[in-house]
């Protein structure tokens, strides 16, 4: 073991606390919720202390070679220290929800052990310095995180977190196949040397590489919730319990995005293919998020959409940073930022819903409509995410939304074609508008389904019985989460140009030449078109379509999304469960049975035993079998015979060996 | 002779120690007499090998023992070198820990004393195959290991495991044969089937100047492939496994049929020498066959009910990593062929454990039976779920190290386009095998919301049996975080053979 001790402690300590919880738990409840509350402060702490370190210039290597036989290392640097804080923070905040909204639930030791063991496998991939390590600590997240997905036990969700380990797995697998095939070819799985080592590979055999990249980004993929592997979000989201869905959506989609990054920035950097298919796939996903969340009908099934979305998103700049080659500084520092802020974004607003499930053990939009009304806390928390996500200036998501959209509006002013037209970039840019929008839609949506609407029944119990809708912990992480965004947002020069300054290392990106001025027309011009377009499609779609008016200010929503439309029920589960196993049970079974099936015709036919002529039949069988039960029921005859066939055997063989011989 | 007469001990104690039993267990009056025979003798066994690995590994690892001469230079004889300490200590270790099992799984069926002695002398057995010093010795015991461990799987002497011992015994044999002929034919070529390290060079004339020879080579792959079961000869393993009593289906699949594996080690690498044979048709086609059996055995227990079955076809699939790998000829294929023959011999030990443990306890022996398993038996569906990921190559158990070798290995040799589908079959097989294993600790720990936890009853099994699932399992982890010593050995033997 060399390097600073701190920081493999920062990845093993979570797994020594999640024992230590589950232990303190068989005495006593209360006791466990602390300890757990602790332990993630703890690590909150010491990781802080070693950023530290990392901005004050020094580096922070951990390595423990023979480990899982490759060996393991780690090191700190302005990226990694930035999404370690916010795994830490995020983990903080949703444990500290966590004991108000598990109160009533079973099996919570469970949910906080493999809270804790999720937040060490987190800290791993996060702080990994090789992609073997990051595959270990991947591997670990996605089944430790399983548990979360299950945790109601209810038939739903079971049923999602089935869909979810089935994608961890086979996403996993298609990932290990990806880093077979490139330590193959570089030799080296070491982050920063992949660059190097890539060079030499390219001239050797580009296809090769292209293939294990394509095999390493569809796994990765598979955690962020990429398209054509999406399919767990929406399901795991709405069922796992809400401190849960805000680290699924809020940090695991960001350690698959980094693994993707790991690889883009490194082997693959300036590569205009690899820019164009991550690219097109960001498109796909940002836009099948989008037009899902718009259509969705669950609270939470929409933010989980939504997640997908902005996912797509993040995609799209990576694909424009490829694309750019060596000029890609906005496209960069828009996915970093974007990154950050989707996952304070989504750490308010699952909060925000996990309010709501825990009062009133509903996500149906019809259900809980019109809950928030004379909540003027929650409407602020929630608030401040809607408005961050929607990318309004003032709130941080309008700072890296608006990097995301200068560096295709750049793009477009080189004159920069994507599949060999400048057409298809302008299209990039005006989807990516649209989707802002669409964006903005949903949020429309989900805030007057809580703050405006009223439900037709319950509107007077929502609003008087359910005045302490939380206790002031719950309050605190609301207030404390939702208070991030507008600051960020307020103040972009200060913190997120610093923040996006730190983490240029792991890029490799070569430091911004000029201000930005966000608040400038040219920007505001990008958020105010998304606004528009948002608002219309919100009066224009959704309040004629998916809502109905059922009495004045009360409206109903209706799911218009066709059941038969997806791509899970379809096309994977029948696939992987149903068609694949029976065709291939079906041929298998004949070699399985094949020299069986040999045998016994050799035995019906060849070698028939003869019947004796001389007794009949039926006295033959009688007779044997009365002699073999005889024997059976002596237990003499096992030991004696087979001692007696051992020793003619050994006989035998020896005898032959010497003949032979 | 002198001090290297240390070498029968290990191979002779138990043996005797086993007929012994047969003999007087009439005579014992209490089961804790016998237990105290056979736990006496058991773990003598144990520590009389691990001992002697010591005292070879410290003192010089190679040694020979002349038993008898049958002529010149055909003799029957011991010898230790990496590869036999290899084997004969997780043999021994496995084969201490079924056993301290059998204890615990045995309490309730009738003739436990005969188990017991057959189980000793084919322990003692086993390591003499370990420890032989060339294919006539090696034969021999091999065939004394099919016969000795035959009373363990007809143990019940039901129909059913009556016939499927023989079924067993004849597969077995009939291998063994196939494995004799190559032997009679490599003699009348010259050469010696001695494993010691400096070969005898009529190899590559042998094989230049007879075709024969490698469809020789090739039947006596298939022949100790039978023991390995190797697609076409696997159909013994899932028709034994599911009679047999837990213990010795833990001990079947996890040990005996290493012995196949040990065999064609040696023939190939040590008697032939894997660049004869490398990029012939033997190699394609073994390959071939191997890579077949690992996605047929995977996919016919994906769709098995039944547990032990289910985990037999297991044991057909993972045996054929194996195989694939030695099958590549090279370090990395044969490193990680070696260390799945550990991994795999702890992860199967304690599979079949568990499902000793679960038809023990609730004589449940159907996968979909077993929901709200794991709240009845927490450690023991634990221990499963750790070792299920082990065998899905899941880091950091231990399957995955042997995985990412197998891998290595696969890319690296020189076999065309069979480099590309040989990982990703055993990937497919990988999901598949986390398609078999998963359901069962899924079920068994999540019952879903209807589970009435009022009639739970807490049937954790007997210490007996929890013990050696917990040290099987704790192994399992062990090796796939820390393999290092593990490594070294097996790039120490990759060194002085390749």
């Amino acid at each position: 073991m060399q390097g600073n001790i701190l920081l493999g402690l920062t990845v093993g300590w979570p797994f020594a606390a999640a024992l230590l919880c589950y232990l303190t738990g068989r005495f006593s409840k209360r006791m466990r919720n602390y300890a757990a509350d602790l332990s993630i402060l703890l690590e909150l702490l010491l990781f802080a202390s070693l950023a530290v370190q990392v901005w004050q210039g020094e580096t922070v290597t951990f390595e423990a070679a023979g480990i899982c036989s490759l060996g393991i290392c780690f090191v700190l640097d302005g990226f990694r220290a930035l999404f370690g804080l916010l795994s830490a923070f995020l983990w903080l905040m949703s444990a500290l929800m966590s004991n108000e909204y598990m109160k009533h639930e079973r099996n919570r030791n469970r949910y906080y052990m493999f809270l804790l063991f999720t937040l060490g496998a987190t800290m791993g991939v996060f702080l990994s310095a090789d992609l073997y390590t990051t595959f270990i600590f991947f591997e670990i997240m996605s089944f430790t995180s399983y548990v979360w997905v299950a945790q109601n036990e209810t038939p739903q969700a079971l049923d999602a977190a089935s869909t979810y380990l089935g994608i961890a797995v086979v996403g996993g697998l298609i990932l290990l196949m990806g880093l077979f095939m490139l330590h193959h070819l570089l030799g080296t799985l070491r982050i920063d040397e992949l660059y190097e080592a890539g060079k030499k590979a390219w001239t050797e055999d580009s296809g090769q590489i292209y293939t294990a990249g394509a095999l390493i980004l569809l796994g990765f993929g598979a955690k962020a919730g990429m398209f054509p592997l999406h399919v767990w979000m929406p399901k795991a989201h709405t069922v796992s319990p809400a401190p849960a869905s805000v680290l699924l959506s809020g940090i695991l989609t960001k350690a698959g995005l980094f693994g993707i990054l790991s690889v883009s920035c490194n082997i693959f950097r300036y590569d205009p293919w690899w820019g164009t298919a991550v690219l097109l796939l960001g498109m796909v996903t940002m836009t099948l998020g989008a037009v899902l969340a718009v259509f969705a009908v669950n609270l939470k099934r929409t933010l989980a959409c939504s997640s997908m979305s902005q996912i797509g998103f993040v995609l799209i700049g990576l694909g424009m940073a490829g694309l750019l080659g060596e000029e890609n500084q906005l496209a960069v520092r828009g996915i970093v930022l974007h990154m950050m802020n989707h996952s304070l974004f989504k750490l308010v607003l699952f909060l925000a819903a996990g309010v709501v499930f825990m009062n009133l053990e509903e996500l149906e939009l019809n259900q809980i409509r019109g809950f928030g009304r004379r909540k003027p806390f929650l409407q602020l928390a929630f608030l401040s995410g809607a408005l961050g996500i929607g990318g309004i200036p003032l709130f941080s998501g309008y700072v890296s939304k608006t990097l995301l959209h200068e560096s295709i509006v750049e793009y477009i002013h080189e004159g920069g074609t994507v599949l060999g037209s400048t057409g298809f970039t302008s299209f990039v840019e005006l989807l990516f508008l649209f989707c802002g929008g669409l964006t903005v839609a949903y949020m429309i949506k989900l805030y007057h389904a809580l703050f405006r609407n009223r439900h037709p029944v319950r509107q007077k119990e929502f609003e008087e019985q359910y005045r302490n809708y939380a206790n002031p912990m719950t309050k605190l992480t609301l207030l404390l989460s939702g208070a991030v965004i507008p600051v960020l947002g307020i103040l972009p020069g200060v913190t997120m140009e610093r923040i996006a300054d730190s983490t240029g290392t792991f890029f490799a990106v070569h430091p911004l030449e000029h201000e930005i001025a966000y608040f400038s027309f040219v920007n505001l011009k990008g958020a105010v078109i998304s606004v528009a377009v948002g608002c219309l499609v919100y009066f224009l779609f959704i309040k004629k379509t998916v809502m109905v008016r059922e009495a004045p200010g009360c409206y109903g929503y209706k799911n218009l999304w066709p059941v038969w439309l997806d791509l899970e029920k379809k096309v994977y589960v029948p696939a992987l469960t149903k068609w694949l196993p029976s065709v291939c049970a079906g041929i298998f079974r004949i070699p399985d049975r094949l020299v069986d099936f040999i045998i016994l015709t050799l035995k019906e036919t060849l070698y028939r035993p003869l019947r004796l002529q001389t007794e009949s039949e039926e006295a033959a069988r009688i007779s044997r079998a009365e002699r073999i039960r005889g024997r059976m029921e002596s237990h003499k005859w096992m030991t004696i015979s087979l001692s007696f066939g051992f020793l003619m055997c050994c006989i035998g063989i020896v005898i032959m060996v010497l003949c032979v011989l | 002779m002198g001090e290297n007469t240390f070498l029968v001990l290990p191979v002779l104690m138990p043996v005797l120690a086993g007929g012994l039993l047969l003999a007087v267990q009439k005579h014992l009056r209490s089961r804790r007499a016998l237990l105290g025979y056979f736990l006496t003798f058991l773990i003598l066994h144990g520590g009389l090998t691990i001992l002697l690995g010591i005292w070879c590994l410290t003192e010089g690892e190679y040694r020979y023992l002349q038993l008898w001469q049958l002529m010149d230079g055909v003799s029957i004889a011991l010898h230790t070198d990496r590869l036999s300490l290899l084997f004969a200590l997780f043999m021994a270790a496995v084969w201490t820990l079924a056993g301290i099992f059998a204890v615990g799984y045995m309490r309730k069926e009738e003739r436990e004393g005969t188990f017991y002695a057959w189980y000793l002398m084919a322990g003692g057995v086993l390591t003499g195959l370990d420890l032989s010093a060339n294919m006539v010795t090696l034969y021999l015991f091999y065939e004394m290991m099919s016969l000795s461990t035959l009373p363990l799987v007809l143990h019940t002497l039901k129909k059913e495991a009556i016939m499927a011992g023989l079924k067993y015994l004849f597969y077995s044999a009939g291998g063994a044969f196939a494995g004799l002929f190559g032997i009679i034919y490599l003699f009348g070529k010259g050469i010696l089937c001695d494993f010691s390290p400096d070969r005898t060079q009529n190899i590559q004339a042998a094989a230049q100047s007879d075709p024969v020879f490698y469809v020789v080579i090739f039947l006596m792959i298939l022949g100790f492939g039978v023991k390995a079961g190797m697609f076409p000869f696997h159909g013994w393993l899932p028709t034994a496994h599911p009679v047999a009593p837990a213990p010795a289906s833990a001990v079947l699949s996890g040990v005996i049929t290493k012995a196949g594996v040990l065999a064609i080690v040696r023939l190939i690498y040590f008697v032939v020498g894997a660049e004869v044979i490398k990029g012939t048709w033997v190699q394609y086609a073994w390959l071939i066959l191997a890579l077949i059996t690992v996605f047929m055995g995977s996919m016919m227990a994906y769709r098995e009910p039944l547990m032990k079955k289910r985990f037999a076809y297991s044991t057909v699939s993972q045996l054929a990593y194996i195989m694939a790998g030695l099958s590549l000829l090279n370090f990395y294929g044969l490193a990680g062929a070696l260390s799945h023959v550990v991994f795999h011999s702890l992860i199967k030990n304690a599979l079949f454990a568990v499902a000793g443990a679960i038809i023990c306890q609730t004589g449940k022996t159907k996968v979909s039976e077993l929901r709200g398993i794991g709240k009845e038996m927490p450690v023991t569906i634990w221990c499963f779920t750790l070792a299920a990921l082990g065998l899905i190559g899941i880091p950091p158990f231990a399957g995955f190290i042997s995985k990412w070798y197998l891998a290595a290995g696969a890319l690296q040799a020189e076999i065309g386009v069979l480099r590309w589908i040989a990982p990703a079959v055993l990937l497919l097989s990988a999901l598949l095998t986390a398609g078999y294993l998963l359901p069962i600790t899924i079920h068994g720990f999540l019952p879903g919301k209807a589970y009435d936890y009022g009639s739970l009853k807490k049937r954790e099994p007997s210490l007996w049996m929890v013990l050696p699932i917990v040290i099987l399992t704790a192994g399992i982890a062990y090796f796939g975080i820390w393999p290092g010593g593990l490594m070294e050995l097996l790039t120490a033997i990759g060194k002085s053979i390749l």
